[in-house]
């Protein structure tokens, strides 16, 4: 597997393998239009994530958060905790692509000693906001003005496009099918259905059920979709030395990677169609850890659409290219016993649309043993990140060896 | 909400693409070609991905390719598509060379019919939408016969 081509690259990362844990983590609430801001959202993911970890809010020195909406910045930190610390601030933080590669910066801060304990935050009130957005979340991609001359005119927008266009040319090149598409989405929802905060949970979703609801951008049903709803998370990060001192069963980074793509959000040119830059970031985080993919016992994928979740799978090289479908298949992403446990608190298509932040709460809940639909003596997590420009590979691990 | 009353039409106007639709009001694909590796450069960037050229000439098309991908819309994601469901959206590979792929809508051909690399070429067809007043001569395709 190359890790630089034409369309591609990864960036160079220093080895922070064993660094940094995971000390707390913390969701909001997750509901549809709620008409909470994000930045109170946020406040509430943060508290439980301080909470969780056993620390106060005096004790944060450093906070993470998104380069694309800062709605909880270090100022808002400090009017909603009522402290006044200097803090050490990185905007390569919050939810995505970011979600996964933030240990990264936190591991730089950390060993230079800009900051002892850093919380990285991720909300929106996306469901509440959504009449106002032209598109729902297409809103940034009908502002970029390529998009805006070249595909929006033509109905090649917003993002459930770009990804039914993906997936119908997967489905051309490798024969991957509709059932298997929704085999992802079942497996996300039957795990939605068992996670106390999720979305979904009273909403069950059979295969029969998918095959059924008819097609909104065909090959796409709303099922391959992700859900919009207004929530957030957090989580907190220091040394591993310290976080042997803390509450929580300790949780570290064993590798992180992130990968590039040349053409940026014009997915239209990206030189491999079908797929993601996973396949320049999962080699650097596999190597950091040192780590094979039979290790691992838990993945969670940014999920906006099922073939995203498909493409990563491949991409991180949990199967050949092109067999994704094939791997899929049946109960092979479920909890209890499938070959690879996915998106185990529902992922956004059923859990929650809270941009990746969540998933990275779910890996340290089963590496910690308390999640709701708990794989067995789960050990080695991984969370996918994604933008499409970007995609990172994060992996974590029980205990520090 | 994006400082235009005429979107989701495209700004004709604006400099990076407005050879593109000067080009289609001509009933001409046009699609500009670096100057330093002499490559088509797709998007009309700036800088040319490749070689980082940052002069580059619009030429004219054949106007044929190749299907590489569509989806059918039977949703609004804009109240101003309503009116036009279902259309097909799509990405086709231009001959002169396939790793340009153009967003575009297909015409002239039921859904069902569509297969993924069938030949198409070029026609010329006014774009409209539900509630917005002109309309902009864009580069549309059809199988070819």
């Amino acid at each position: 597997m190359g890790n630089d081509s034409e369309w591609g690259f990864a960036t160079p990362y220093e080895d922070v393998g064993g660094e940094v844990a995971i000390v707390g983590v913390g969701e909001s609430d997750h509901t549809k239009a709620s008409g909470r801001t994000a930045r109170e959202i946020a406040a509430q993911a943060v508290e439980r994530a301080l909470d969780d970890a056993g620390l106060r809010p005096e004790d944060i020195d450093g906070i993470m958060y998104t380069p694309v909406a800062a709605d909880f910045d270090e100022r808002a930190f400090r009017e909603h905790f009522g402290v006044s610390q200097e803090l050490w601030v990185s905007r390569q933080g919050g939810g995505m692509v970011w979600a996964a590669s933030a240990p990264y910066e936190a591991a730089l801060a950390l060993r230079s000693g800009r900051a002892r304990h850093i919380v990285n935050v991720f909300s929106v009130a996306w469901a509440t906001q959504r009449a106002e957005m032209v598109g729902g979340p297409g809103q940034m991609h009908a502002e970029e003005l390529f998009k805006q001359s070249l595909e929006v005119p033509f109905g090649w927008f917003p993002q459930p496009v770009y990804f039914a266009s993906i997936a119908r040319r997967h489905m051309h090149e490798f024969g991957t099918t509709e059932e298997q598409l929704g085999a992802i989405a079942v497996a996300c929802r039957r795990h939605a259905n068992l996670t106390p905060a999720a979305v979904m949970r009273a909403k069950p979703l059979s295969l029969a059920d998918y095959l059924a609801s008819p097609k909104i951008a065909d090959p796409f049903r709303k099922e391959d979709c992700c859900l919009i709803s207004d929530g957030g998370g957090a989580y907190v990060m220091t040394t591993a030395e310290r976080a042997r001192d803390l509450a929580k069963p300790l949780v570290t980074v064993a590798g992180i990677g992130l990968g590039n793509s040349r053409t940026g959000v014009h997915w239209a040119e990206q030189g491999e169609f079908t797929s993601t830059p996973q396949r320049f970031a999962a080699p650097v985080a596999f190597a950091m850890a040192g780590l094979e993919r039979s290790d691992v016992d838990v993945l969670t994928c940014y999920d906006p659409f099922t073939i995203v979740s498909l493409m990563q799978i491949e991409d991180m090289g949990f199967c050949p290219k092109g067999e994704g479908g094939r791997f899929v298949e049946g109960a092979a992403l479920h909890f209890d016993g499938g070959v690879l446990p996915y998106n185990t608190h529902g992922g956004m298509l059923s859990h929650a649309y809270v941009l990746g932040i969540a998933h990275v709460v779910e890996v340290v809940r089963q590496l910690r043993g308390e999640a709701a639909a708990q794989v067995p003596d789960a050990r080695i997590g991984i969370y996918g990140g994604y933008t499409g420009p970007q995609a990172a590979t994060l992996i974590l691990r029980r205990g520090d060896a | 909400m994006l400082g235009r009353a005429d979107f989701p039409l495209p700004d004709t106007e604006w400099g990076p693409t407005r050879p593109f639709w000067a080009a289609a009001a001509r009933a001409e694909l046009a699609i500009p070609r670096c100057d330093g590796c002499h490559r088509l450069h797709w998007y009309p960037e700036p800088r040319c991905r490749r070689c980082g050229g940052e002069r580059h000439t619009w030429e004219g098309m054949s106007g044929r390719g190749t299907l590489f991908t569509w989806v059918v819309l039977r949703h609004a994601f804009l109240p101003q598509f309503g009116d036009g469901l279902p259309f097909v959206s799509a990405l086709v590979a231009l001959e002169e060379d396939p790793g340009v792929r153009l967003a575009t809508r297909i015409v002239d051909c039921a859904p069902e019919a569509l297969a993924a690399e069938m030949p198409v070429e070029v026609v010329f067809r006014p774009l409209r939408f539900a509630g917005v007043q002109g309309s902009v001569t864009a580069p549309f395709f059809r199988p070819v016969e």
